[in-house]
């Protein structure tokens, strides 16, 4: 059970949150199929650490973005 | 040497000295045919069937481990093919059917137990899709059934259908071939049928890249030197995304922790697989006797192979709402695998953007009872360059076409499938 | 009797007697015992048999890395428990214990016959034979197979024992109470950090207990001297986990049977000691063999002497001596030890020891083998998040393993029978990495995990393949560190607590007026109300009719609502619905569609604009909290820059909707401050005000039945209210409130979609005859990817109405559309499939909804709509999905 980060709380429990997957950079709503396929679908996992949303659901209700490694699960600022 | 009664008997007067390797260690060619990367079920199935379908036995399969050290050695063994859309159904059907008779087309005892796969419905509403999928896997030739409440009552000993229960059981759909495959020995009688063919595998040794010019694979790049190849077959579930990166080729899907655990084991108690629906679990006995048990993905992106426990603590509080008397029982072991899910749930399967390399990935949790499919219709499409069927709905570009295959209806968020 | 047990000395109180059972026998111990320490006590050697070859087995160890003596023990209830080890289970009053794995006794056990068949059995040999005939082995061998595995035995009565969860945390958490776990404890808390010290045994002190090597005489009390300290016991810290979490189980507690914790540490601490290994020799199984450690921890502890005549195997000088001390001590004669270069080849004895051999030829009698091949650090919970360090280095350290050679068997795995014959062939065979070995041999996977054979069966496995360890590999370590209930770690989550009930605010008023409910998603909501002794079917009938000729009223309760408040709200809320809403009116409302962002539908509901930039916007039940989330994970993240505050409303109203043909005038009854005429009030409104001067609400003109409909929402106290009063008012038009199967047979009726059936995940706008209803106009959520190829090409899915072809036979549920009839044994690849079905009251047949490939171009075809499941096979005709009111006229009467 991770210790999650919320930029209002502090560090709170796994549970009181959601995942919001991968922090993608939303294209315009008017952006291409592709672009849409590209940021939508398309996965960069070569790397050990990415950077991630969630979502405070049982706490303050804020959507933020952390970086964590996927191997150590720790969270880097 | 063939396995027997008879050379058990054999070789128990000679101290069972005379056992041969199941996976002899070879010494990497410079060259191969095909290299498949990969020995899970998955790439080991494909040399099999190289083998034995299409005479194929110039092959090399490559594992940064040991043989079904992956996804493979880490499942909860179920097979069944209860899927409603066809694409899903039907190669998940054609296993069904080779696991039948694969122990003796192996000559390894991969205890292919059909014990019948039970998926409980808690209301009328979710019984109706259970029937509609039953009803579609009739129609495609499988064997199922919707039972009522009492007739789960029946046929499962010990679970709760009482009116009491926080979500009730209102029936269930009923697959009597499914049941549980002995997910090592499918990796070790594949290994062992490939390799007295002729088949190198090579454990031990990670594949760090490709050697490639303009879209063509030329080999790959290993902890132990370069080796030639024709063809190259990514088979490596969630290290697939890394592996395919190395041709700027980016999968669409994500790498999850998805967990398991077994209780201490104990007499039979349990004879059939039973799922349960609100909210995750599933549960099964293994012939040693330990109750094994899954449920739902821990739901965020990880590669530690190291789950929340509080996703064990949801999955036990279900199969607890099932089996009130497991709670007199201990939890033994827990464990974890990265699940490679894309983003409508279901795996990617055949060609990719490099014209000689194939992929074969992304089946997440569900993808140990589609394995000798899968070897079956790989093998089949490395050797005739011919497409089978079976595998088409599968192709890498449904994302970009819209062509999917979402089984769950639930989208391009793989942490929730 | 116990003929074993010392006159002085152990932490036993010899005022406490206590009684317990063992395979019917009736034996005493004291309070301080295990079962272990009080059997061996009472001279029972023989504890258990072995899984495999059915070898007696005695104890072996005094802690959890007991591998032989697992029992069944009874708990308060008489329900047995199995798989205790005797050395982890606590001597109490009137405990029941008994032999698991043997037939009839476990003094003569039928399957002990297995021996002589044993190279047969060979390590794997089920990989190797039970194939033929082909169906046999589920069908015959497996369940042979089954009956012989498997510890102890279960019954399928419900546990009835109490568990419960707590959470805690601190700044240093301390594992284990030994000495170096209590001067960690000490100066941490000495330091001013708040401090957890936990151990899994009864009392603090560790080896302190029965190493009489240190001198300081350790007192609870001294820990109690600090308020920032807390220590506990009986706690077992099984599993370490992300960020500082250590799950651990306390046993023992007067009310509960255990307490699962949840420790959140900034820093911890493993003192966790050692655990002795055994040493694998020819017939290292027979009971009377002991870790060395343990026969001093019997000794000192408890007070008993494990033997009479005592043997040594114990390599480490400083080992010897303390063993011999303590057998000193308790007056036991030693016979021999295992002197340089000499090895053990084998041992004697049938239920009990009762001689070692030798490799120079020498026997020597003895009923007590203490062995020690070296400690290794208990580092299970380190290595369980990655460090794997501590476990090889003290595997290096261990004094040189010893080598034993012998016919008989020589056990590295003593719970599994793993032995060092299985090891070498499971080499032979390719199964050399210690993980392939592992699940070739099972060595290491039982429920000891492995405490006293992983370390012998690395050697082991780097002798055999001649490999260096790199090759051969250290295992995994995986939780938890000793078996833990699985009660515990469910808690209270259970039965009908397992996940919080969800009541609508009209639930009591609707009990008390017949309602008969069910369970949808976390919600009990209503699902028919039952008038006398009616059936569901005729409640149904009646309902949809009043309805559909007078009025009904039904709870919308469930649906999400969200305030939408700001300047950019309407810019907000066409990004999100693909419909264009940009024309909407205070008071008027829109049924908006939301696509998820690869343009497949996901929901639908409705907006209404209450005032200027102020919209009220609802969602359905099933999706109402993901798409709160979702819509505040568009505000915030990649639209931070609108205007908009969002509100979630959902539990803040209590939505009754009111339909049929007399529903304007029911709520005129109801007295509204409003006008309500056709005019003033049409369809698609939305009015704010009061009910009889004393009932603030908001009344929408939305309809899911297709008929008139007023959708009246209070403040959710005012919910028994509301009902009451539309019942009084509605009796003077026969008024019947429904539920959720008059709901769906109206809906229906009407073709309208529903989340779950046609919104299915899969399905596009167009798919389900909405395609209008996206606009070209603007792009939204949904709008690039709704353009991929696939998901506008014409031969979709799409939606259709079905009736009989006969026009009254039954159209099976569930069912799936094809060209013929449906025939046992022919496959058929089908063109659709049904999403609804119901015998519709009101035009008195049976009708469908389905999704059928190219539908709409199917309208007027005949085709068969086949349930194989349940063996029928009917013609229907496809038709629109409206199947009543197709003008919608009713909603503007
Ligand atoms: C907990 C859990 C439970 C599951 N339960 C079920 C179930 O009940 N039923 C079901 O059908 N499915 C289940 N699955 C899914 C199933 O296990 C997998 O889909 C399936 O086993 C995948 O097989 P594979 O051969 O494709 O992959 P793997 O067995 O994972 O094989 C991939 C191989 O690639 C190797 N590899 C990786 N990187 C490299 C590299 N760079 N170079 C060389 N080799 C490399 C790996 O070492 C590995 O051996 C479950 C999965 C998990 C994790
Ligand atoms: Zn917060």
């Amino acid at each position: 059970m991770l210790l999650i980060p919320c930029p209002n709380c502090g560090e709170r429990d796994e549970i009181e949150f959601d995942y919001g997957g991968r922090a993608i950079q939303y294209p315009a709503l008017n952006n291409s199929m592709s672009d849409w396929h590209m940021v939508l679908h398309q996965r960069d996992n070569s790397t050990e650490t990415i950077e991630e949303f969630w979502y405070h659901q049982s706490g303050c209700e804020c959507w933020f973005k952390v970086t964590r490694n996927l191997n150590t699960h720790e969270f880097e600022s | 040497m063939k396995y027997s009664g008879f050379s058990l008997l054999k070789n128990s007067f000679s101290g069972h000295k005379h056992w041969p390797n199941i996976a002899a260690d070879i010494e990497p060619k410079s060259r191969y045919d095909i290299i498949i990367v990969g020995a899970g079920g998955h790439g080991l199935a494909t040399a099999h069937y190289l083998a034995k379908n299409h005479q194929i036995t110039d092959v090399l399969v490559i594992d940064s481990g040991w043989i079904g050290g992956g996804n493979t050695g880490r499942n909860t063994t179920i097979v069944r093919s209860d899927y409603l859309l066809n694409a899903s159904f039907k190669l998940k059907d054609f296993a069904l059917q080779l696991w039948q008779a694969l122990s003796q087309e192996l000559n390894f005892n991969l205890m292919y137990s059909p014990r019948g796969y039970i998926d409980l419905a808690h209301s009328d509403g979710e019984l109706e899709h259970f029937l509609s999928r039953a009803n579609a896997m009739r129609l495609g030739g499988a064997n199922v059934e919707i039972l009522s409440s009492q007739q789960v009552a029946d046929r499962v000993p010990g679970i709760d259908v009482s009116d009491n229960a926080r979500f009730p059981v209102c029936g269930a759909l009923y697959q009597p071939d499914g049941g549980v495959v002995r997910h090592d020995a499918v990796a070790w009688g594949f290994a062992r049928s490939a390799s007295t063919a002729g088949v190198h595998i090579l454990q031990n040794c990670p594949v760090t890249g490709f050697t490639a010019k303009d879209n063509h694979i030329t080999g790959i790049s290993t902890t132990r030197g370069n080796i030639e190849c024709n063809k190259v077959l990514i088979s490596a579930a969630s290290a697939s995304s890394k592996l395919a990166s190395m041709v700027d080729i980016k999968l669409p899907m994500d790498l999850i922790n998805v967990q398991a655990f077994v209780s201490e084991p104990v007499k039979p108690i349990l004879d059939s697989v039973v799922n349960y629906n609100a909210g995750l679990a599933y549960i099964s006995q293994t012939d040693k006797g330990e109750l094994v048990m899954g449920g739902a993905t821990d739901g965020y992106e990880s590669l530690a192979r190291r789950g929340s426990f509080s996703s064990i603590e949801d999955t036990l509080a279900r199969a607890t709402q099932m089996f009130p008397f497991i709670s007199r029982l201990r939890l033994m072991r827990h464990w974890s695998g990265t699940a490679d899910i894309p983003m409508d749930g279901n795996a990617i399967v055949g060609r990719s953007p490099v014209e000689n390399l194939y992929l074969n990935c992304g089946w997440g949790y569900a993808g140990f009872k589609a394995t000798p499919a899968v070897g079956w219709s790989m093998a089949e499409l490395l050797a005739t360059e011919q497409l089978p069927q079976l595998l088409q709905p599968f192709a890498l570009d449904r994302f970009k076409s819209g062509a999917l295959i979402d089984d769950a209806g639930i989208g391009p968020y793989p942490w929730l499938h | 009797m116990q003929i074993r047990r010392l006159k002085t000395g152990g932490c036993i109180d010899r005022s406490k007697p206590i009684y317990f059972s063992f395979n019917n026998r009736l034996l005493d111990g004291y309070e301080g015992d295990t079962l272990a320490s009080a059997l061996l006590a009472n001279n029972v050697s023989l504890v258990a048999r072995s899984i495999k070859y059915h070898r007696p087995r005695g104890i072996i160890s005094a802690g959890l890395e007991e591998p032989c003596a697992l029992v069944a023990c009874a708990d308060e209830h008489g329900m047995m428990i199995p798989n205790l080890k005797t050395t982890e289970a606590r001597l109490n009053k009137g405990l029941t214990a008994r032999s698991q794995n043997c037939w009839p006794f476990v003094e003569l056990d039928i399957g002990a016959l297995l021996q002589m068949g044993s190279a047969l059995l060979a390590v794997g040999f089920y990989y190797k034979t039970f194939m033929w005939p082909k169906d046999w082995w589920h069908r015959v061998y497996e369940k042979f197979i089954r009956r012989a595995a498997g510890q102890g035995r279960v019954t399928y009565d419900a546990d009835k024992r109490l568990y419960d969860k707590k959470y805690a945390h601190c700044d240093t958490l301390v594992i284990g109470s030994g000495p170096t776990g209590i001067e960690a404890a000490l100066s941490a808390a000495e330091s001013g950090v708040s401090v957890i010290l936990i151990e899994q045994d009864c009392v603090i002190g560790g080896s302190v207990l029965w190493e009489k090597t240190s001198t300081d005489s350790l007192t609870t009390i001294k820990l109690k001297q600090y308020k920032n300290l807390r220590f506990m016991v009986n706690t077992l810290a099984f599993g370490q986990y992300d960020h500082g979490l250590i799950l651990a189980v306390e046993q023992n507690k007067k009310n509960v049977e255990s307490i699962f914790w949840r420790i959140r540490a900034k820093s911890i601490v493993f003192a966790t000691g050692a655990t002795e290994q055994p040493l694998v020799f020819p017939g290292n199984d027979r009971p009377g063999i002991m870790l060395a450690a343990a026969v001093r921890q019997y000794i000192y502890r408890y007070a008993v002497i494990p033997g009479k005549r005592a043997f040594l195997a114990i390599a480490d000088q400083q080992e010897r001596e303390l063993t011999e001390k303590a057998l000193q001590v308790a007056g036991v004669e030693i016979v021999g030890s295992l002197g340089e270069g000499d090895q053990i080849t084998g041992t004697s004895g049938w239920h009990r020891l009762r001689k070692v051999h030798l490799l120079n030829k020498k026997s020597i009698s003895c009923d007590l083998i203490c062995v020690s091949n070296g400690w290794i650090s208990n580092a299970q919970l380190s290595a369980q998040m990655g460090d794997k360090q501590t476990f090889a280095t003290s595997l290096e350290q261990r004094p040189n393993p010893q080598q034993h050679t012998g016919s008989a068997k020589a056990f590295v795995d003593l719970q599994n029978d793993v032995t060092r014959d299985d090891l070498a062939l499971a080499v032979r065979e390719g199964y050399s990495h210690i993980e392939l070995a592992k699940r070739y041999t099972t060595v290491g996977m039982g429920t000891d995990q492995g405490k006293t054979s992983w370390p012998n069966a690395i050697v082991e496995l780097e002798r055999l393949s001649a490999q260096d360890s790199s090759r051969v590999g250290l295992t995994t370590f995986r939780p938890p560190v000793s078996p833990v209930s699985f009660g515990a770690l469910v808690g209270v989550e259970t039965g009908q607590r397992m996940v919080p009930i969800r009541r609508t605010p009209f639930h009591n008023a609707f009990e008390k007026a017949g309602c008969v409910f069910q369970t949808t998603g976390d919600w009990l909501y209503s699902r028919y109300f039952r008038v006398g002794k009616e059936s569901m079917n005729d409640a149904i009938l009646r309902e949809v009719s009043a309805v559909r000729t007078s009025v009904g009223c039904v709870d919308m309760s469930t649906l999400g609502k969200v305030d939408v408040k700001g300047r950019d709200a309407l810019e907000f809320l066409s990004r999100v619905y693909c419909n264009n809403i940009d024309g909407i009116k205070p008071g008027r409302l829109r049924y908006v569609l939301m696509l998820r962002e690869d343009g497949i539908l996901y929901d639908d509901g409705t907006v209404a604009q209450l005032a200027d930039n102020h919209f009220l916007v609802t969602l359905t039940s099933a999706n109402a909290g993901q798409s709160w989330r979702w819509l505040n994970k568009l505000l915030q993240l990649p639209w931070p820059d609108l205007d908009v505050q969002l509100t979630p409303v959902s539990d803040h109203w209590a939505s009754l909707a009111i339909a049929g043909p007399q529903s304007r005038n029911l709520l005129a009854d109801l007295n509204p401050n409003f006008e309500i005429d056709k005019t003033s009030f049409p369809f698609a409104s939305v009015k704010q005000g009061l009910l009889d001067d004393d009932t603030p609400c908001r009344v929408f003109t939305v309809s899911f039945s297709g008929e008139l409909s007023y959708e009246i929402n209070v403040p959710a106290g005012f919910a028994d209210q509301l009902f009451k009063r539309v019942l009084d008012k509605g009796a003077a038009y026969d008024i019947s409130p429904y539920g959720l199967e008059t709901l769906d047979a109206l809906r229906i009726e009407k073709g309208h979609i529903s989340v779950g059936t046609e919104i299915d995940g899969r399905t596009t706008a167009a798919d389900l005859g909405l395609g209008k209803m996206v606009s070209t106009r603007k792009a939204f959520i949904g709008s690039s990817l709704l353009q991929r190829p696939v998901l506008q090409q014409p031969d979709r899915m799409q939606l259709v109405g079905l009736i009989p072809a006969d026009g009254s036979s039954t159209i099976p549920a569930a069912a799936h559309l094809t060209d013929a009839p449906w025939q046992v044994g022919k496959t058929q690849t089908p063109l659709g499939r049904l999403t609804a079905t119901v015998h519709s009251p009101t035009l008195g047949h049976s009708i469908a909804l389905a999704l059928l490939e190219r539908g709409p171009q199917r309208i007027n075809q005949k085709l068969w709509a086949v349930s194989p499941v349940e063996d029928k096979s009917v013609e229907v005709l496809v038709v629109g999905n409206c199947f009543y009111d197709v003008e919608g006229s009713r909603l503007h009467e």
